[in-house]
């Protein structure tokens, strides 16, 4: 055998085992990159989930839900007192 | 996606609030000052969108008396008005309208949404039981 026969030899003995181990391991990652997946989307079904329920509680206790209003340096108190108070006229 | 489909589920009642055409239309004007008081509470289950509009002088307001078809100098009026044109005085069929309350003294007119019999029912009441309570 010469020394190139045996580079040889040798590189595609070392791919094959990369080959091997990759098939060996794939299923592992596959399974860690589910776990992620499933661990960030739960984490973000959470939050909304919160986020719902906080602003449905809030909208329970308030007596508004949101004020929008075309001039600055009013208060949406103010505009919901009025709402009500329109409403004795 | 399914996942994605059920986020934007959870979230669309969030983002479903926003300005009416109603408060776009007036809320561009100089002369008025506008507001829209988004889901205002009239008891544990009811609630209204109401949009204020109050004249900043007495020409932006003998302006929107006119416009809104209001007589009379003095005092309150109230009407049940069309969704899109608050002048037009209707009659309650169960179609969505406004309950106009125009007030001379506050030189302010609030226009509540009401799209359903409950709402209609609700305000009336909230009106009778308040007026109670201020006697």
């Amino acid at each position: 055998m010469t020394e190139n026969e045996f580079d040889e030899l040798w590189q595609r003995a070392e791919a094959e085992s990369y080959g091997q181990r990759l098939a060996a391991e794939y299923p592992a990652w596959r399974r860690r990159q589910n776990r992620i997946i499933t661990v960030v989307t739960s984490l973000v079904l959470v939050v909304a989930v919160a986020f719902s329920l906080h602003t449905l509680q809030q909208r329970q206790r308030r007596d508004y839900e949101k004020v929008y209003c075309n001039r600055v340096g009013t208060t949406d108190v103010q505009w919901a007192a009025l709402a009500a108070e329109m409403l004795m006229e | 996606m399914k996942r994605l489909i059920i986020i934007l589920m959870l979230l669309l009642p969030i983002v479903a609030m926003s300005q009416s055409d109603l408060y776009k239309r007036y809320a561009s004007r100089q002369e008025l000052t506008v507001a829209q008081v988004s889901g205002f509470k009239l008891n544990e289950s009811q609630r209204v969108d109401v949009v204020l509009i109050v004249a900043d002088d007495e020409a932006a307001w003998q302006q929107l008396a006119k416009e809104l078809n209001i007589k009379g100098e003095e005092g309150s009026v109230s009407w049940l008005g069309d969704s899109k044109n608050p002048a037009q005085r209707v009659k309650w069929t169960g179609a969505p309208v406004l309950r106009v309350v125009a007030s001379h003294a506050r030189r302010t007119v609030a226009l509540y949404r009401i799209t359903t019999e409950a709402q209609y029912d609700a305000l009336l009441d909230y009106q009778l039981n308040n007026m109670k309570q201020e006697k």
